[in-house]
């Protein structure tokens, strides 16, 4: 069985039709081949796989595609725009804040929001937004180094 | 002088990463691709009576079915005790029994839970110590029939390493100390958590009876060599592709997806297979650290000299040795720490367990015995009244000592990477305690760390005509920056622009022999490697703008891209150079080797050169905690985290290093904790095996400390490592400075803490 | 990667139609929300389900409203909304703590109030907050509506008394009076934040002239389904708002707990922890008395 969904990916309105059994996130990497969006854990602890839809990071490893319907995703891969970086991965860049990069896209999607809807969060509001993601090389002292620079916080 | 080396230059992993274009192990997908699923022991030790395949194989979409049988070769590296699929009996619970292969990943994993196992369940033993007792169930009773490497082991028990060694006398220095300190600690199983999961695509061609495969691994010849040892084929008919490798710490060297994929791809004519573990396989039958059991006992004089110690340490393998036996072995003798002690006894034993494999974690064997030698370390301090970090100061190694085996250390930086730490952390006080319930203390721990000696790296340089140049080594970036450090280096050595460098993926069939992405080794082995191509590749275009300008090529220069005169000043563009060789096409090569066998730095007492290291890692860490004393919670607040690295590279990607091995050392020493009965983890799940978020993130600062090691390139050493070591032991010290307890099993868990907290506080009563 | 087992999917745009498609379902249909229970369920085999009804697409379900006397949460509101939410922080800070708490911003963004409670996890961290601030749930059926106490709902741990066919619609929280408190307080393996709960506790007090007229205890994690302490509540009616009232009822909410002993903690580390954290979520709900808007 299949079921037709009428969503925008990055940007782009499409209509495909999916296996109302897969999750968002298996319709992404494997039906749409964005595999910029990653799969840690398969059950909401680690982040990876996270998402935004309508302009809030969830992981989409628990969304079923149905719920894809009507929503506007962005994964990673519509970030950056015409070869440019947005500024969260310029960021990312010039201070390092990643080491294997698995977590990176979710990381670096889940700060964009943050900054849309809070373009001066402190330290804390930052980690607490980042919290859900993790990352094992430990990248985060310079990933909150990098999302503060963006604020222009920074030293 | 150098362009890029030194400098923070940005990774050059940087676009593909934030961008989500980087390919990695998962992302590999091949056309005409099938998907596995493993089939897995449910006990810890059982006899396979029989597999019926027959539903399976009618499943939808199946196409391939195996079982130990088709592969009945054992591999491993230093005792070959491991199969690929249970043969006859199963030794851990996650053992591979059996392995489908099908059109979708759904219809494997459906039709693996159609294969019917019967198993007769056997005595199991999955207690290291209970191990060692004469009547324990034997996990290899053949273990002294399998083919293995020089070390010695105890036939007919579970003893698969014995490791001894002792220096001077040390019942003599026990009876001359003025105080003699016992103690006995241990450090649990870690699961690595490389967030990227274990994962292989493998294709076979029947034609040629080889195997490609694509993999997300560190270690590509070794895993190269298991695979074909496994197969039963020659290591030449094993081609392995690396993808990016989305995290390892030691974690991706031995077969674990690749295995199974590769016995699937040999029955599914030509098709590729995907294997890829969930994280509940990672977490219950990938790899974990191995535990230890570290007995310690030191002598020690009242003015603070250590004169003494001897060590009986216990490890645990799990069911098959993989890469454990060098960690039993090496990890020992650092237990000694970066001391000088004359007198030395070291008795290390490790034994096979039914339980899941351990190996090489992030530190190799570091981690477990700096936890026992540093929290000894600072029980001695405050016994005696000295302060800790003065006894580490006074017994601590300096340039040109010599190490246990006698051989002449140099580029020993401990004392000022302890000397920084302490005044970062502001030693000696704390500004306030925060609540009456919240308690603030700080400690220190520090750390030493060989890398694999002797080891080789070998590269490739090439200088095509469009002036780009390729390093061409199987160094895959597993995220530390290797391709960014080995391309600032090779931009210099050359004499390039860093933009005109790439170092193309490992592919073992066209890059050469390197040692693993493994035990801090990268930089200064294939740096080495690279220094010497590079400089080939330099003098070449220099003899060829020499001939073209007509003068001595001796007076010329490269740098960035330019070739210079005597003066310095430009001559011509290498690109406008190499344009003149358009018509007949160009290209230009240079080899590299660095070996550390037979280096004149490894010279020893006789008979002990092996234990020499071809360079020392040195990290101190302070660090500043806050324990709740109604909860028992520990919150780190800060770390001051110092590594002498040598010369620095890039220092940006130095400190990643220090500050990821921060975290993880924050999270190993007191958030990860599995919970196993008999054999069985209960917490196979990333929701109750608890990884460090950024809210459990201390403050870090990391401080570079650059003794400069002569031999290495640019006068660097290693960094990968040590860091996730110190972390536990400069908590455990801080809680001790805290509260006055001190918790010798890792982790530190709140549970413990206030057990510690009312014991002590009865005692004071 | 773990791939879920077939199921059949429905979308329903009406609550009887849900609740139609649910009653055909029969015991293996199940309500979807946010999914982030029910998915990982599904995907670890804790639960096999044939039919998954997902009523995202039913409008109405969500959302937060004054009714003057009370409060109302729509079941499908999510828990980030409940945590932005000013009227409830405003009214019912207990509640407003615990979704603040609950899991990480990814998983707050998709998880909903009445899966939380749906679910019935011992864990729980917005039961004990509706429990001790007197919500009850009102459900669509077979048989119509009703409505009933949230505490009334917990059965055993994973069980409610609903049937596979009922359906949350919305929560009602009464209004708190002049001089009411309310606080939630939880420990994880994770004392940072993200993590779910070796034990919590939330509170509500009423205070008048100095003294708790009503105090309301609940715990998570300390025995099978989120409940009341009721010993301890005894302890605290009449009493003055004092630390010496705080720490009985806190002795007395450790004798209430039943905890077990699992892979997050042990038994006797629970029963620390209720005292613990019944001391403080007290603590917390008498300062907050003071600011509670009536
Ligand atoms: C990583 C992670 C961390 C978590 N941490 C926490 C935590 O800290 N604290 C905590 O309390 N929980 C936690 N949870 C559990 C979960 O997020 C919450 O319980 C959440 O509120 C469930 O809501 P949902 O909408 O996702 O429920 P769903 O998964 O959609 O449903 C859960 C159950 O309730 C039923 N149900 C849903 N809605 C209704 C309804 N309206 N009427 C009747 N039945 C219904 C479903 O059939 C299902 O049985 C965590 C989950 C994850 C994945």
């Amino acid at each position: 069985m299949t079921i037709r969904i009428d969503t925008t990916i990055n940007g782009d309105r499409m209509e495909i039709d999916v296996d109302p059994t897969l999750t968002l996130l298996e319709v992404l990497r494997e039906n749409l081949f964005l595999s910029g969006t990653k799969e840690g854990c398969g059950v909401g602890e680690c982040g990876t796989c996270v998402v935004l839809v309508d302009g809030e990071p969830v992981t989409s490893c628990l969304v079923l595609a149905g719920d894809g319907d009507g929503a506007n995703l962005e994964t990673v891969e519509g970030l950056a725009q015409n070869g440019e970086l947005n500024e969260v991965q310029q960021a990312f860049v010039n201070t390092g804040a990643f080491q294997c990069g698995f977590c990176t896209p979710a990381m670096v999607l889940s700060a964009t929001a943050l900054l849309r809807d809070n373009p001066q969060p402190d330290e804390e509001e930052v980690k607490k937004a980042l919290g859900g993601i993790l990352c094992r090389c430990g990248a985060y002292p310079k990933i909150l180094e990098a999302v503060i620079e963006v604020t222009g916080e920074g030293a | 002088m150098t362009t890029y080396v030194g400098s923070r230059v940005a990774r050059v992993d940087s676009v593909d990463k934030v961008t989500g274009h980087a390919v990695y192990g998962v992302d590999v997908a091949l056309p005409g691709m099938l998907h596995g699923a493993v089939v897995r022991s449910p006990h810890p030790h059982a006899r396979v009576v029989s597999i019926d395949i027959s539903a399976a194989e009618k499943a939808p979409g199946v196409k391939a079915i195996v079982t130990g049988k088709d592969f009945p070769q054992l591999f491993g590296s230093a005792i070959k005790d491991q199969p690929f699929l249970a043969i006859d009996r199963v030794r851990y619970v996650g053992d591979p029994v059996a392995a489908v292969a099908a059109t979708s990943e759904r219809e494997a994993q459906y039709a693996r839970d159609l294969i019917k196992v019967v198993y007769e369940e056997l005595p199991a033993v999955t207690d290291m110590r209970l191990a060692l007792a004469d009547d324990a169930p034997l996990v290899h009773p053949d273990m002294h029939t399998y083919q293995r490497g020089g070390h010695d082991i105890v036939p007919h028990t579970n003893v698969n390493t014995l490791y001894r060694y002792e220096r001077g006398d040390v019942e003599t220095a026990f009876a001359e100390a003025d105080f003699v300190f016992e103690g006995e600690y241990s450090a649990h199983a870690l699961s690595h958590v490389a967030l990227e999961v274990h994962v292989a695509v493998a294709e076979y061609d029947e034609y040629s009876g080889d195997y490609t495969l694509w993999v997300s691994t560190d270690r590509p010849f070794f895993l190269r060599d298991d695979l074909a040892g496994g197969l039963g084929v020659d290591g030449s008919k094993v081609r392995l592709k690396v993808a990016q490798v989305g995290g390892s710490f030691g974690a991706k060297g031995v077969p674990i997806a690749e295995a199974i994929a590769a016995v699937l791809a040999r029955k599914t004519n030509g098709r590729p297979v995907k294997v890829e573990l969930t994280r509940e396989e990672c977490l219950i039958a990938s790899q974990l650290r191995v535990p230890a059991i570290m007995k310690l006992k030191t002598g020690v004089t009242k003015d603070g000299l250590m004169i003494g110690r001897s060590a009986d340490v216990l490890w645990d393998s799990g069911a098959y040795t993989a890469y454990t036996v060098g960690v039993a072995i090496r990890g020992s003798q650092t237990i000694v720490g970066p001391y000088r002690i004359p007198n030395l006894k070291i008795l290390s034993r490790q034994v096979y367990t039914n339980k899941g494999i351990t190996g090489s974690y992030r530190g190799y064997g570091t981690t477990q015995v700096t936890w026992a030698c540093e929290s000894q370390m600072d029980e001695i301090a405050h016994e005696l009244g000295i302060d800790p970090v003065e006894l580490r100061l006074q017994n601590g190694y300096e340039e040109g000592d010599s190490y246990l085996n006698g051989q002449i250390m140099h580029g020993v930086g401990l004392k000022e990477t302890v000397e920084v730490a302490r005044d970062e952390i502001g030693w000696g006080s704390i500004d306030r305690q925060p609540a009456p319930h919240l308690r603030r203390g700080k400690g220190i721990a520090t750390m030493i760390k060989p890398t694999m000696t002797p080891s080789s790296s070998n590269v490739v340089i090439n200088l095509g005509g469009d002036a780009s140049v390729q390093v061409i080594c199987a160094a895959p970036e597993i995220g530390s920056g290797q391709d960014t450090v080995l391309a600032q280096m090779a931009a210099d050595a050359v004499g390039v622009p860093i933009e005109d460098v790439s170092v193309p993926a490992t592919d073992t069939a066209l890059t050469p022999y390197n040692g693993p992405v493994a035990s801090s080794r990268t930089t200064y082995h294939m740096g080495s490697a690279i220094v010497s191509a590079g400089a080939e590749i330099k003098e070449k275009v220099l003899a060829l703008a020499g001939d073209f300008f007509g003068v001595d090529s001796e007076y010329l220069e490269m740098r960035d891209g330019e070739i210079l005169d005597e003066d310095g000043e430009r001559l011509i563009g290498l690109k406008d150079l190499l344009a003149k060789f358009h018509g007949e096409g160009f290209s230009l090569t240079a080899g590299g080797r660095y070996s550390s066998a037979g280096s004149p730095l490894l010279k020893a007492d006789p008979g002990e050169e092996w234990i020499s290291s071809i360079f020392w890692m040195f990290c101190t860490q302070a660090a500043e905690i806050e324990v709740d004393t109604e909860t028992g919670a520990i919150r780190v607040v800060k770390v001051a985290a110092s590594a002498d690295v040598g010369k620095a590279i890039n220092p940006m990607t130095c400190e990643q290093q220090i500050e990821g091995g921060v975290v993880m050392g924050v999270s190993n020493g007191i958030l990860e904790d599995f919970k196993i009965d008999n054999g069985r983890i209960e917490n196979a799940s990333l929701a109750d095996y608890k990884v460090a978020t950024i809210q459990d993130s201390p403050e870090i600062v990391p401080i570079l400390v650059e003794s400069i090691h002569n031999e290495a390139p640019y006068g660097a050493k290693g960094i990968g490592e040590p860091a996730a070591a110190a972390t536990p032991p400069a908590i455990g010290n801080a809680l001790f400075d805290a509260v006055g307890i001190r918790i010798p099993d890792l982790p530190i868990t709140p549970e413990k803490v206030l057990d510690a907290l009312a014991a002590k506080e009865a005692e004071d009563l | 990667m773990k791939r879920l087992k077939d199921f059949a999917y429905q979308e329903p745009t009406t609550l009887d139609e849900a609740v139609a498609a649910l009653a055909e379902g029969g015991d293996t249909a199940r309500v979807l929300a946010g999914g982030t229970d029910l998915i990982v369920d599904l995907k670890i085999e804790r639960l096999l389900t044939t039919a998954v009804v997902n009523i995202k697409r039913i409008p109405g379900l969500s959302g937060i409203d004054d009714l003057g006397e009370a409060s109302r949460i729509g079941a499908l509101t999510k828990v980030t909304d409940i945590e932005a939410s000013t009227l409830v922080a405003e009214r019912h800070p207990a509640l407003s703590q615990a979704a603040s708490i609950l899991a990480s911003p990814p998983v707050r963004a998709l998880a909903t109030i009445g899966g939380n409670v749906g679910r019935a996890s011992p864990a729980s961290d917005l039961g004990p907050a509706l429990i001790v601030l007197g919500a009850s749930a009102r459900i669509r059926g077979t048989g119509g509506d009703r409505e009933e106490l949230v505490e009334a709902l917990y059965t055993g741990p994973g069980r409610t008394s609903l049937a596979c066919s009922d359906i949350i619609t919305d929560f009602i929280i009464p209004k708190p009076a002049a001089g009411c408190g309310s606080a939630h307080v939880k420990l994880g393996k994770r004392g940072s934040g993200t993590d779910i709960a070796m034990a919590g506790a939330a509170a509500s007090v009423v205070i008048a002239e100095g003294v708790i007229t009503e105090g309301k205890i609940a715990l998570a994690s300390l025995g099978p389904i989120p409940f009341r302490a009721t010993n301890a509540e005894e302890v605290l009616r009449g009493r003055p708002a004092a630390e010496e009232t705080i720490a009985a009822a806190a002795e007395a909410a450790a004798g209430d707990a039943s905890p077990i002993g699992d892979i997050r903690a042990s038994a006797s580390y629970r029963t620390t922890l209720a005292r613990v954290l019944t001391l403080r979520a007290l603590r917390a709900a008498i300062a907050s008395s003071r600011e509670v808007v009536a």
